[in-house]
């Protein structure tokens, strides 16, 4: 499915109503990115009030998932969408959920930045933490751009990536135990730290199944669960 | 008529008319025309056929002379080909020439429609934003650019708004975008990284915060010995030297200070709304000051009271101070300075004006900048640094407004500004009276 096959309707108003659809989806992924980079930028510099302010705007991802909700609704009920036009809607409406639970772990990452910055900070200003962040907001935007495009290639890309994700997670988590390990005294810290780790592992999780959408919407075929690990083992 | 035409029509009219006299004198005229006519059919249309197979083939064959009306046809057939061929190729080469220096261009254009969908773009838009040329064609250009500020300056449509967003590729770069129109029912889009530029403001404006401190603590030492000396330590014919040192040592911490203090307004961001400013205190603070001073010309406040500005206190305040200092400056004893603060119903307005000498309009645009004079003869003697209204300027664009200076020679100058309705508020009746 070519993005212009979604302009071939007799309606212009239905095209116009699909387009402006897709660029509010677009636009919430793009608040989302705004908020995790900012969540990450927290957590690095110790910007408690930074991440009090992530954690605050929530509210802002929040609403446009209930307004973009609303009107996939609408174009359901008054112009019942078929073939095409109904993976589109139901890809979207897969697609804010997982926006809105990357709005929720970025929030969670930017209250637990507010309270790292409280503590002690390490000599390294929690670079294994910055290293996950900017792999996992490099991998939502992959995941929103292949989404804006309907890029089925740049999909897989980004699906593939969930697995460094993956093992850089299980680094953290084991470097923690070990820190934790050596000196009890900072446990407090060094479960915020991979509670934080584990927020970021879970984005990249929510950016993997945006991907799916993506392959779903333009192919019409379900690659999540099974299929997908081996289209990824075809692929490679 | 033209030459050839006449003759195709003197040959045919002539083969007819000599087909129908030989059969005239068979006694059949009319088989005769019959026969001249079908003969005249088949020599046309085998030229007709002729002329195809030539145009097809590119050679000329017998057409290539001649005057008759194939022929003319021929070579006029030729000669337009050949025109509208050398045309195209202009036009390919002016084409390729446009194109070559688009993408020579270090900004990123994209041309968008009315829906914003990307119509064309250059090659720095491929490596800025990363727009894929060809691919992206009828994407929309704000699904690709997400950024907020981004699509407001694309929903606005004001031609005049720069908006600064981040890379969307490289973390750490910063992106200049603006909008103008262009053909019809398109907008030309243009992007520039300013990372280079903003590296530069803020090592400028490092620098001049570092000197100021590396020139305080010496200078700090140097007045700290010239305080402690007393007149009574000084042997008379240094008294004068002395003195001066003494004075030119505290007008040196006092452009330290203002610099210290511009390039502190000058990195601070945009101020919050979190003060509650009482204006009308400030202003008669600061006149109550002044009046102390000898020579003062008489200084009027009609200010209301009820009306707060939100922003930054202290920053508000120097703004006031510095309006005054200069007023008083340069107004007569004679004089008056009036400092007002009132608002209407979506603005409020903050203005000092004096019946001073005035500034000459040349030199109206300049007075922002730091160490400008208007009358370099008297710069040092009054006592003012000239970073007062640089100071002024930025404070005043990090409360979203910015200075507006009126001044007629002779006449006096009044220094205002406008705040837009978000940036201040009206308290209730009660309150008011308690300020009061």
């Amino acid at each position: 499915m070519e993005p212009s096959s979604l302009t071939g309707h007799i309606s212009r108003r239905y095209n116009k109503d699909l387009q402006e659809l897709r660029s509010s989806v677009s636009a919430m992924g793009g608040l989302v990115e705004a908020q995790l980079s900012r969540a990450i930028a927290a957590i690095v510099s110790g910007d408690s009030e930074l991440g009090l302010k992530v954690a605050n705007d929530d509210y802002k991802v929040n609403e446009m998932e209930v307004s973009i909700d609303e009107e996939c609704g609408r174009i359901l009920v008054t112009r019942a969408p078929a073939a095409g036009d109904l993976r589109l809607i139901v890809a979207i409406l897969k697609t804010i959920t997982d926006l809105e639970r990357i709005g929720d772990e970025a929030e969670k990452i930017g209250f637990l930045a507010s309270q790292l910055a409280a503590m002690d900070r390490p000599t390294d200003s929690y670079v294994e933490l910055r290293n996950l962040g900017d792999q996992v907001s490099q991998m939502l935007k992959a995941a929103i751009d292949a989404l804006a495009r309907l890029d089925v290639d740049a999909a897989f890309d980004v699906a593939k990536q969930d697995q460094r994700v993956d093992e850089e997670y299980d680094a953290i988590t084991r470097q923690c135990i070990t820190r934790m390990m050596e000196d009890p005294s900072s446990i407090k810290r060094f479960m915020n730290v991979t509670w934080a780790a584990r927020s970021l592992e879970r984005i990249g999780d929510h950016a993997k199944n945006i991907c799916e959408y993506v392959i779903y919407m333009v192919q019409g075929r379900d690659v999540r669960h099974t299929q997908m690990d081996q289209e990824l083992s075809q692929e490679e | 008529m033209s030459e050839p035409v006449r003759k195709l029509l003197l040959g045919l009219l002539l083969l007819i008319s000599a087909g129908t006299a030989v059969g005239w004198l068979y006694g059949q005229p009319l088989s005769g025309l019959l026969i001249a006519v079908v003969l005249a059919l088949a020599w046309q249309l085998r030229r007709l056929i002729a002329f195809d197979n030539a145009l097809r083939s590119g050679d000329p064959g017998d057409f290539r002379h001649g005057d008759g009306i194939w022929q003319q046809l021929y070579s006029r057939f030729s000669f337009e080909s050949r025109k509208s061929e050398r045309h195209k190729k202009r036009y390919r080469e002016l084409l390729r020439e446009i194109r070559k220096s688009t993408n020579a261009m270090p900004d990123a254009a994209v041309v968008i429609d009315s829906n914003n969908e990307i119509v064309m773009c250059n090659r720095a838009a491929k490596e800025l934003v990363g727009l894929r040329p060809k691919k992206d064609k009828g994407e929309r250009i704000e699904n690709i650019l997400r950024h907020r500020d981004f699509s407001k300056l694309l929903a606005d449509a004001d031609f005049d708004a720069v908006v600064d967003v981040p890379s969307p590729l490289r973390p750490g770069h910063w992106l200049n975008c603006r909008v103008v129109p262009y053909g019809a029912d398109q907008r030309l889009l243009l992007i520039r990284d300013i990372t280079e530029r903003l590296r530069l403001n803020k090592m400028r404006r490092d620098f001049v915060a570092n000197a100021s401190h590396e020139l305080r603590s010496p200078l700090t030492v140097i007045s700290g010995y010239l305080e402690g000396l007393t007149d009574d330590d000084i042997p008379p014919d240094l008294k004068a030297p002395f003195r001066q040192m003494q004075s030119q040592a505290r007008r040196m911490n006092q452009v330290i200070s203002e610099l210290l203090e511009l390039s502190r307004v000058e990195s601070a961001g945009r101020a919050g709304f979190d003060d509650s400013v009482d204006v009308a205190g400030l202003m008669h603070a600061a006149a109550r000051t002044c009046r102390e001073r000898a020579g003062a010309p008489s200084i009027r406040v009609d200010a209301d009271p009820s009306i707060r500005l939100l922003g930054n206190a202290t920053q508000i305040e120097s703004v006031i101070t510095n309006f005054v200092s200069n007023a008083m400056r340069y107004t007569p004893e004679t004089g008056e300075i009036v400092l007002s603060w009132s608002a209407k119903k979506s603005t409020a307005r903050l203005a000092v004006s004096d019946t001073g000498e005035g500034i000459p309009p040349k030199d109206i645009p300049r007075l922002t900048e730091r160490f400008f004079r208007v009358d370099r003869g008297r710069a040092r003697s009054d006592g003012g640094v000239g970073l007062g209204l640089a100071i002024v300027k930025h404070i005043l664009s990090r409360h979203d407004t910015e200075l507006r200076i009126d001044s007629k020679l002779g006449e006096g100058s009044t220094f205002s500004c406008t705040f837009g309705a978000e940036r201040f508020e009206r308290l209730g009746h009660a309150q008011s009276n308690e300020v009061a």
